[in-house]
């Protein structure tokens, strides 16, 4: 990464597009997450979140360019969240930290702009929500919470007279929800991207 | 920041918060509580930083969903309470797990809150990374005026009949906040580079990311860290 490459305007736009980003986490996400309690539907409002925030920092990257750009917009939004009146979150600012990594990551393997590139970038960046709360749980509590979470299955599927494959199935099932919706949220960055410089006149 | 720990800067914050993550991390749970009283004695000598997380409903009852189902799930039951079959293994393991939880998520409060934006910069600064320090500060100053354009562009597309065509008005909302949010961008570069400002030059304020207290208190840190570890193993 070589920031001493950075021209003022690169620095502006990606304070621009992680004000945006934080914008929405400080106000939307505080909303969705009152409207859907984390203890209830953690799988809703994350994915909300984490489609726009991909739409916003790949519509930044599209505008600069350049290797970091989507890492530097996701530490400027993590920070923005850290300093919000909520007070400091680890869930939302590790999730946005990782979800920018790998945005960053999809957008290395080739320099040039690449419609197949944000559909990718997308893809894993939404996709980070499913083992972010394992990650999350198992920071916050320990390899106990593994067990928990896993007697917790078994358990259910009893109670529900469902086989423990059908758990699995479910949570596969989610995670392509999340694939999908990572793609769409990289198409729709793509597209909107390249509406506003044909309008600004920047192509 | 008054308190006793005044001279400390931003470095030391930060490497308190990565000592505590690695401690987290190695520490048996019967030893976390250690952690967790030195963590709870740093944000106190800090005017209490990060200490207002413990009075929130949303936090504990986070923390009640894991600790609850513990005693059913972990463990041989082995104690009645009326109906119920109860771990005693399982409740201990449960209140571990808190112990954990609260130590990790005050250790990040506690260094987070402590440092104003104003400092995170000079760690920027100090870090050779000017540029992220001043997206960071463009970035807290431009949160009102994209509130106030997005507003406005709501409140005109919506006042055009948007809501009956509401994908156009979508896409049509999406462009104009980013286009105008660029265009209030090129503004910033032009009052930025009118002040002659140079993301890459070495702004020199005469601080170093790390003064002598900050390397004693560090010092100080490894020393503990190590004793923690070195009890661990019973030496």
């Amino acid at each position: 990464m070589k920031f001493s490459a950075y021209t003022v305007r690169d620095w502006v736009y990606v304070a621009l597009f992680g004000a945006l980003w934080g914008t929405l986490e400080i106000t939307l996400g505080a909303y969705l997450h009152v409207i859907f309690p984390p203890l209830a539907n953690t799988f809703f409002s994350g994915l909300v979140m984490a489609g726009m925030g991909v739409v916003v920092a790949l519509v930044g990257s599209y505008f600069v360019p350049r290797t970091g750009a989507v890492l530097s917009i996701g530490i400027i939004t993590a920070l923005l969240k850290a300093v919000s009146l909520g007070g400091v979150k680890v869930g939302p600012m590790v999730a946005i930290l990782a979800g920018a990594v790998l945005m960053e990551v999809a957008l290395l393997l080739k320099r040039v702009p690449a419609s197949w590139r944000y559909v990718l970038a997308g893809s894993l960046a939404v996709s980070w929500n499913l083992p972010h709360k394992f990650v999350m749980m198992r920071l916050l509590y320990g390899k106990g919470f593994t067990e928990v979470y896993l007697q917790m299955i078994r358990e259910g599927s009893q109670l529900l007279g469902l086989d423990m494959g059908y758990a699995v199935a479910i949570i596969g099932a989610l995670f392509v929800v999340r694939l999908v919706v990572g793609a769409g949220a990289g198409w729709l960055a793509w597209e909107l991207a390249g509406l506003v410089a044909r309008r600004m006149g920047r192509e | 920041m008054t308190g006793l720990c005044t001279p400390l800067g931003p470095g030391s914050y930060l490497a308190f918060l990565l000592w505590a993550l690695l401690l987290v991390a190695l520490l048996s749970d019967s030893q976390l509580w250690l952690l967790l009283i030195i963590v709870l004695a740093f944000g106190w000598l800090n005017r209490r930083a990060g200490w207002q997380v413990l009075a929130r409903r949303r936090f504990w009852l986070f923390i009640l969903s894991i600790v609850a189902p513990a005693p059913f799930v972990l463990g041989e039951p082995n104690v009645r309470w009326g109906v119920l079959r109860l771990s005693q293994a399982g409740l201990e393991a449960g209140l571990w797990m808190v112990v954990r939880a609260v130590t990790l998520t005050l250790a990040f409060s506690v260094s987070l809150e402590v440092l104003s934006v104003t400092q995170m910069v000079d760690l920027f600064d100090a870090l050779g990374l000017r540029g992220l320090g001043f997206a960071l500060g463009v970035a807290l100053n431009l949160g009102s005026v994209l509130r106030d354009m997005v507003e406005a562009t709501y409140h005109t597309l919506r006042l055009r009949g948007g809501r009956r065509r509401p994908f156009q008005s979508l896409r049509l909302f999406l462009i104009t906040v980013i286009a105008n949010a660029l265009r209030y961008g090129d503004d910033v570069v032009k009052a930025a580079s009118a002040r002659a400002f140079d993301p890459t030059a070495i702004q020199w304020r005469g601080n170093h990311i790390l003064e002598g207290a900050d390397k004693a208190f560090i010092a100080g840190l490894v020393v503990l860290g190590i004793g923690l570890l070195l009890d661990k193993t019973g030496i």
